[in-house]
């Protein structure tokens, strides 16, 4: 007799909490998928990499960076207070560090980009947009996608971000100088032979630089010639008989930023190269040679100077 | 009551229906041979085109004569080929024994070292000696055994009610298991640098490209090894596998054959594992193949379950490599694209 | 040959065998009886060392049944228990030769001798199974399974037979045809069979020795005419019985009465 009656409590308990959760989710649901009405001084527009036209306030004081590349940018034109959130991998300059962390690159946290309120979230490639798109536009954050995949587009996005956060001029001054050193660096190699080289990724297993990776940009202005410049795909994983039977002259090891100290040695099938038997390796910061960022044009400079040290005496 | 029976075709009858000593020879030599030759084929097959007829003429001088072949070439094909492919004979013929003997063991066709967790351990085991003792080599497989080892011993408890562990149990357990810690892995290899530890496709997918050289031999004499401690112990499964009180009255210890093979096909597991990722579907499919074609005696289908397992994956890593050269596949992508519809087809004819 | 003194088994709530004692004699049909629950399974368990007692003795030709190894044990003791597991494909000869497995030279591996197919050939003979010996166990009927289980026991050349309900599924023809090669093996090879079974009828008629058993202890050892009585049966399967002559064998005959209501 007892146990039914507890068991009736029990079951008008739960159905009232059930309703009142729905309830809850229902209110929260409407108020998330309705479009707001606030505008905004939403008076000028961008086109960002992905064909997309961009609304944006006039002016921009909080922004978000989704990628150590942007993060850099942001700084190098001088847009450091307006960063309010970037990722964890976000780790240069040194006041990149400091800033509120959102998440990693792949998987930011949209609660706490919410919780920021940005008015722009500066994201690298267009596969991070359909993931978060919505919800950011529907708390009116704008999302800019940036997709640069040589040193051009570098350009062009320094340029971008520039003219999002107010900063176009420090940000033409920017560019200028690093074409100027980009330019100096193409006659120096001008007039010698292109180096062939393997670009190595990793070791075990075997990951190279490919078609569509960025740093097969940088190798071709540095006077070298990537004997994986044509193979489909950004980082394939490569086959260690093509790589024995490719004889490269160099290999680039990209070590020492954020990958530390791994990825230090040649690969077993690259051993017996003619770029290991004179010692032609050369270790180059890795977050100089793939972030598309100021620092690129350092990964130039570093890979041509050792591609070509006769050009720089 | 006497029965008068002609002896001798009584005799001849009786011989037809089981599996004798002749038929595994002939079994064993067969397929040793078509291994000989799907290992010939493999080696002349590569990103990089070698000239058939001096790798040929190197091949079969054991790589005693260049035979024509430019110094690339044969390092090509005695530094990186022949290792890769000898590797995948090793985790071939490992996981389907392994999976053999967990399917006699466990009376479950459905058994096999992913399934059961005890890849997946042999996997988190191996993480943690690149993290740990990233230099000695050594430390992965060993740490892989123990990994699985401690993996099986898991789903075993888990398994186990009142009546024993039923087939049935041991594969809830070990799913359990297995899903549990490939979330496990998924997680520490999205944390973790993955140039330190590898990617998780290497071990959810496998990798035969890192045959090293102090490993490989390793591989090559667990896998030998292995198969022929669990080959020993056929009949004691052929019993077993009529449930364990059966086996036990009929004298089987069955406590010592159950370690045995949990010992050992551990080891096998791990050994494979620590050298090249998880590889799916061998150890599921491969035995049943061997069984289906040549009965369920343990005596012939586990040693014919190794050999076929080892042709098996060197033709799945083979087409992993050239398919889309000079870039590479994950093999284990490639077994489970022949494995599954072969399984199905399999489950059909059964 | 096999004996069990004072044999007792608990598990960990209740006990099963409290202070059992019986002797199996060469040459002799010994039929366990009683109802569900008395224990009779675990008794026939224990005897073979599958299950280790909690107090008692089990001596097999007349030393301690730990002291032997699986192997000799299995030489000497079979059991014919209720069906196999028959998860993989396995042909009845195949089946039927797994009873040698004690014999092998090696334990774990070999290859079956000449006198184990030799074994094998007599033992499918007198079980009438030479015909079905290339089929698939799992193609035969239930009844034929269960002469297979006896034929890979009778292979196993063991002494001493334990029998756990070996009739249940087979017919009227069979389930005679069963005993009766017990009952051989017994007379003429000075075989010991203990049979557990719920078909008194059938123990009254192959039995030498019947063991009567409830919740655990044996109320009556002794011949059919001494435990097949009307007080006994009533007071251990807690049930009116009428006991007579088999009119033609003169064995004791058991008729359970039904109080049945029917309705005119």
């Amino acid at each position: 007799m007892g146990f039914v009656f507890l068991g009736r409590l029990h079951y008008r308990t739960l159905l009232w909490c059930g309703i009142f959760v729905l309830v809850i989710s229902a209110l929260s649901c409407t108020r998330s998928t309705s479009p707001s009405t606030k505008t905004s001084s939403n008076s000028r527009e961008i086109t960002d990499d992905a064909g997309r036209l961009i609304a944006l306030p006039q002016r921009v004081d909080r922004v978000v960076s989704l990628a150590p590349n942007l993060t850099e940018i942001v700084f190098a034109v001088g847009g450091g207070e307006s960063l309010v959130g970037d990722t964890t991998y976000c780790d240069f300059p040194a006041a990149a560090q400091s800033i509120e962390k959102v998440g990693d690159t792949l998987h930011p946290s949209l609660e706490r980009i919410i919780a920021l309120r940005p008015q722009v979230v500066l994201v690298s490639t267009a596969s991070q947009l359909e993931v978060f798109t919505q919800q950011l536009q529907s708390h009116n954050i704008a999302v800019f996608v940036t997709d640069p995949h040589d040193l051009e587009g570098v350009f062009r996005s320094i340029t971008e971000v520039g003219e999002i956060i107010g900063k176009a001029e420090q940000a033409g001054i920017l560019v200028a100088k690093l074409r100027e050193r980009a330019a100096a660096v193409d006659s120096a190699v001008k007039g010698s032979p292109r180096i062939r080289l393997f670009y190595q990724l990793s070791a075990e297993p075997l990951y190279t630089a490919g078609r569509d990776a960025f740093v097969t940009d940088l190798i071709k202005r540095a006077g070298g010639e990537s004997v994986t410049a044509d193979v489909p795909g950004a980082w394939p994983k490569y086959s260690a008989e093509s790589a024995l039977a490719a004889r490269p002259d160099a290999v680039i090891l990209p070590t020492g930023g954020s990958m530390g100290e791994g990825n230090s040695n040649v690969a077993e099938a690259l051993s017996k190269s003619p770029a290991a038997q004179h010692g032609r390796v050369y270790k180059i910061n890795d977050d100089h040679l793939v972030r598309p960022g100021p620092r690129a044009v350092d990964g130039l400079e570093e890979m041509a100077k050792a591609l070509h040290p006769e050009a720089f005496k | 009551m006497t029965v008068t029976v002609s002896d001798t075709s009584t005799a001849i009858r009786l011989r037809e229906n089981r599996v004798t000593l002749q038929k595994t020879v002939t079994a064993c030599l067969g397929l040793i041979c078509a291994l000989g030759v799907v290992v010939v084929i493999a080696a002349l097959l590569g990103s990089e085109k070698l000239p058939v007829g001096d790798t040929l003429c190197s091949l079969v001088s054991f790589g005693t004569r260049q035979c024509g072949l430019t110094n690339d070439q044969f390092d090509i094909l005695f530094q990186i080929r022949l290792p890769r492919i000898f590797l995948a004979a090793a985790v071939g013929g490992s996981l389907a024994t392994a999976g053999a003997s967990y399917q006699a063991l466990l009376r479950n066709p459905l058994a096999e070292p992913y399934l059961l967790g005890v890849s997946n351990g042999a996997a988190v085991g191996t993480m943690l000696a690149l993290l740990f003792f990233g230099k000695m080599e050594w430390s992965r497989p060993l740490m892989a055994f123990v990994g699985a080892l401690i993996a099986t011993f898991a789903v075993y408890r888990l398994a186990r009610g009142k009546v024993g562990a039923s087939p049935e149990r041991l594969i809830l357990a070990g799913v359990i298991v297995t899903t549990f810690l490939s979330s496990v892995i998924v997680f520490v290899t999205t944390l973790m640098d993955a140039t330190r530890i590898r990617s998780f496709t290497f071990w959810l997918l496998g990798d035969l490209s890192g045959a090293t050289k102090a490993l490989l031999p390793l591989a090559i004499a667990i896998s030998i090894g292995g198969a022929l401690v669990l080959t020993f112990n056929a009949r004691s499964l052929n019993l077993l596998m009529l449930g364990e009180r059966d086996a036990f009255d009929l004298g089987v210890e069955v406590s010592r054959v159950r370690t045995v093979v949990f010992v050992v096909a551990s080891l096998l597991v791990g050994s494979s594992v620590a050298a090249s990722g998880s590889v799916g579907y061998v150890g599921l499919v491969v035995p049943h193949l061997a069984r289906l074609s040549l009965g369920s005696d343990n005596r012939i289908s586990i040693p014919a379950a190794a050999l076929t397992g080892a042709l098996f994956v060197i033709v799945a890593d083979t087409v992993a490599r050239t398919i889309i050269a000079p870039r590479e596949l994950p093999v284990g992508a490639i077994t489970a694209l022949i494995g599954a519809p072969l399984f199905i087809y399999l489950l059909k004819r059964a | 040959m096999l004996e069990a003194r004072e044999l007792t088994i608990k598990y960990e709530d209740r006990t099963a065998v409290q202070a059992v004692s019986l002797m199996l004699q060469p040459g002799t049909v010994t039929a366990l009886i009683g109802p569900n629950g008395a224990g009779k399974s675990t008794l026939l368990r224990s005897l073979n060392g599958q299950l280790i007692p909690t107090a008692g003795l089990i001596l097999l030709n007349d030393q301690p049944i730990e002291q032997f190894s699986r192997r000799a044990i299995a030489k000497q003791i079979t059991v014919v228990a209720q069906e196999a597991e028959l998860r993989f494909p396995i042909t009845v000869l195949e089946f039927v030769l797994g009873g040698r497995f004690a014999w092998a030279a090696n334990s774990g591996w070999g290859w079956e001798s000449e006198r184990d197919l030799q074994v094998a050939k007599t033992v499918l003979i007198e079980t009438d199974l030479t015909d079905l010996s290339g089929r698939l166990m799992s193609e035969l009927s239930g009844g034929e399974r269960q002469r297979a289980v006896l034929a890979r026991a009778l292979a196993t050349e063991a002494p001493v037979l334990l029998l756990d309900e070996p009739t249940a599924n087979l017919d009227m023809s069979h389930q005679a045809i069963l005993l009766s090669l017990v009952r051989q093996r017994c007379d003429s090879l000075g075989a010991a069979a203990l049979v557990v079974t719920h078909d008194l009828n059938l123990a009254a008629q192959f039995a030498d020795i019947v063991v009567l058993m409830k919740a655990g202890r044996s109320i009556k050892v002794g011949n059919t005419g001494e435990v097949f009585t009307a007080e006994l049966l009533r007071e251990v399967f807690d049930m009116s019985v009428l006991v007579d002559a088999h009119p033609i064998s003169g064995v004791p005959r058991v008729t359970p009465v039904h109080e049945v209501h029917r309705a005119n």
